[in-house]
């Protein structure tokens, strides 16, 4: 569309927006700093402007002054930065990482949720507060403010933004400055009636427009982009979290054993423990009715042994435990009331614990088959290529499944994120579905 | 009859050597792993041989693997097969080579002494008793466009009890229906498998195993 010409046109008349951009939200904190240096010293240099005294006296008063003004740079830079240092930083990271094509996201810390502690006072992640008010505003303050830079606690990334400040005033700046200087220079040259520097000013201007705003790429692809531990902060808190999902898993499903047993083998049993008693009472007076109280033991037993078995399937399947996981599928795709073709390439079983997830995952999709999807026809495959076990179950059903939250594929997804296993679901509205496990295991 | 026995646990074990013995049975050989019981069955070769599926010393499926190396070596060999779960996938291994003289059961039957004998007798006679939950899993299972998709409702219950060892008597007994419709039944039901050869038992077995053999997933 843009060729020739018309493009190096556009691409200056954009370098020089681009620049100016730059040179003004880049160069806003090193500027005000600047500016409260220079006149912050020549403030403080006033003082002892008229001072007629000894060498001695005039050369302390003068480290003071710079001492004094160096004081408030600080402070003006601090300030600068925890008011301006955020926005200017994501202005750049959005509307930079346009101009560059790169995603650069937020790599800033989610604001700590203030809550109120059982004592009355507001705690804000890092101190206690009377009022709620007074903990958000501190709260917002130290998410910011370089006094907590070196705090345990401080987002990671304020000492990047001001490394990222430096590092920009020194490069980014000045270069993005130099097409708008020369520019201005060549306009300055103009009234000066000086037409050799009009010229040398005005090429110089042009040329650089186009290519100055490109020295922000190395350097916001260096401190503008998401620091590599934060990453790592990032791993942590998803492990936080599996963790959080497992145990709780592991809770709720050692609470349904255990009411399973209490409701069923157990009642079951105190029962058979009273019809036996009552049997040897009878069975000497009526020996009839102690044989009737016998049978009904042993319909309790049998019921006792049924529950007891649905238990254990549902805690470790024997077939699983006797077979493995492609045969234990198998029987799985036996007993299905659809028709269900198994397929594999695994020639050894994976770790034991990764085989059970496994194998509860594809039993839950195969049930979600046979009962949402209207299929007739099913089909799973195991494969092991790279490192990777992967099950794919494809059905002809009418589609439509969802990895919505608290729909079953977001459960088993969960489940499996415990082995660093992924879930991908392909379910168009109309069908046919496939669904696809994956996690790394060895097999043994 | 001479009995080989395979169950690891003690009160089992035991339990079932004194109710073989009380009926005239003698165990020949009571053991407790998986190698132990493949020797005792090719050196012994009783009559019948009841196995658990999961022995020592690995805890996954030694009595069935003793079984069929058994029948490989012994083709025939009756065996009964108990475990805790019933799977039509064991089902299928233990039929596949059409022998007849396979009993695959809940360990819960033993409870019933009377039926667990007379299932152990069909076994050693050459025929088949399945679990009914075996039977109940296939009869769950979607009709195909195969031979036991043209079978009728009535045919297809008359074969599922044939799947548990029972008799014509028995059946008609079950079915509140007269023996010689029974028989009419059965012979519908080979002629629709295209079933020929003479050996009642034998066609009672071949039946069973094609009806096994109907699912979508069976052994390739």
């Amino acid at each position: 569309m843009w060729s020739g010409p018309s493009r190096w046109l556009r691409d200056t008349a954009v370098g020089y927006w681009r620049s100016g951009v730059l040179v003004a939200v880049a160069g806003l904190i090193p500027g005000l700093t600047a500016a409260v240096a220079v006149f912050g010293l020549s403030f403080s240099r006033s003082w002892s402007a008229h001072l007629h005294a000894p060498l001695l006296v005039r050369l302390v008063t003068a480290i003071g002054e710079w001492a004094l003004a160096a004081l408030w740079t600080a402070a003006g830079f601090g300030v600068a930065m925890a008011v301006l240092g955020r926005p200017t930083a994501q202005f750049l990271r959005r509307h930079g990482g346009r101009w560059l094509g790169a995603e650069l996201p937020s790599p800033y810390r989610p604001p700590r949720p203030i809550t109120k502690m059982s004592t009355g006072y507001w705690w804000n992640g890092h101190g206690y507060h009377e009022t709620e008010r007074q903990a958000k505003i501190e709260g917002w303050f130290m998410d910011r403010s370089l006094l907590a830079m070196r705090s345990a606690d401080g987002d990671p990334q304020l000492r990047r933004d001001v490394v990222w400040q430096a590092v920009a005033a020194a490069t980014v700046v000045p270069v993005a400055a130099l097409p708008l200087l020369a520019g201005a220079g060549a306009i300055y040259a103009v009234t000066a009636q000086s037409m050799l520097w009009v010229a040398l000013f005005a090429v110089a201007s042009v040329a650089a427009a186009p290519f100055a705003w490109r020295t922000l790429s190395p350097v916001a692809s260096r401190y503008l982009a998401p620091n590599p531990n934060a990453t790592a902060e990032e791993q942590v808190a998803r492990l936080n979290r599996i963790r959080a999902d497992l145990t709780q898993t592991q809770a709720a499903e050692l609470e349904r054993i255990e009411r399973n047993l209490h409701d069923g083998a157990q009642a079951r049993m105190v029962a058979l423990g009273m019809n036996l008693s009552s049997a040897e009472r009878l069975v000497d007076t009526d020996p009839e009715q102690a044989k009737q109280v016998l049978r009904e033991a042993r319909a309790s037993s049998k019921i006792a042994l049924d529950q007891l078995r649905t238990l254990v399937r549902g805690i470790n399947p024997p077939v699983l435990v006797e077979r493995g996981l492609v045969d234990a599928i198998r029987a799985l795709a036996l007993d299905a009331p659809i028709e269900v073709d198994v397929r594999s390439t695994l020639e050894r079983r994976p770790e034991r614990p990764v085989e059970a997830a496994l194998y509860f995952a594809a039993a839950e999709l195969l049930t979600n088959v046979v009962k949402h999807a209207h299929a007739t026809h099913a089909t799973i495959e195991l494969s092991h290529r790279r490192g990777v076990v992967s099950i794919v179950v494809s059905d002809n059903g009418t589609g439509g499944a969802t990895a919505t939250p608290g729909s079953g594929l977001a459960g088993i997804a969960r489940r499996l994120a415990a082995f660093e296993g992924q879930v991908d679901a392909d379910s168009p509205a109309g069908g046919p579905t496939r669904v696809s496990l994956t996690v790394p295991c060895e097999l043994s | 009859m001479r009995v080989v026995i395979a169950e690891d646990h003690f009160l089992l074990r035991d339990g079932l050597v004194r109710l073989l013995e009380a009926h005239g049975h003698s165990v020949i050989a009571a053991v407790e792993t998986g190698p132990a019981v493949l020797d005792a069955l090719i050196d012994l070769r009783p009559d019948v041989a009841i196995l658990d599926v999961r022995l020592p010393p690995t805890f996954t499926d030694e009595g069935l693997q003793a079984a069929l190396a058994a029948r490989r070596e012994i083709p025939g060999l009756p065996v009964l097969i108990l475990s805790q779960h019933v799977e039509q996938l064991y089902a299928r291994e233990l039929l596949a080579d059409g022998h007849g003289g396979i009993g695959y059961q809940l360990k819960d039957r033993v409870t019933d002494a009377e039926q667990f004998l007379d299932a152990l007798e069909r076994v050693a006679q050459g025929g088949t008793a399945l679990d009914p939950t075996v039977i109940a899993k296939l009869l769950g299972r979607p009709a195909r466009a195969d031979p036991i998709a043209t079978l009728t409702e009535r045919e297809r219950s008359v074969l599922a009890l044939m799947a548990e060892g029972l008799s014509n008597t028995a059946i008609a007994g079950r079915l509140f229906l007269s023996e010689g419709a029974i028989s009419k039944y059965t012979t519908a039901i080979f002629t629709k498998l295209d079933i020929r050869t003479d050996d009642d038992t034998n066609r009672r077995v071949r039946a069973v195993l094609t009806y096994l053999d109907s699912g979508p997933s069976g052994p390739r």
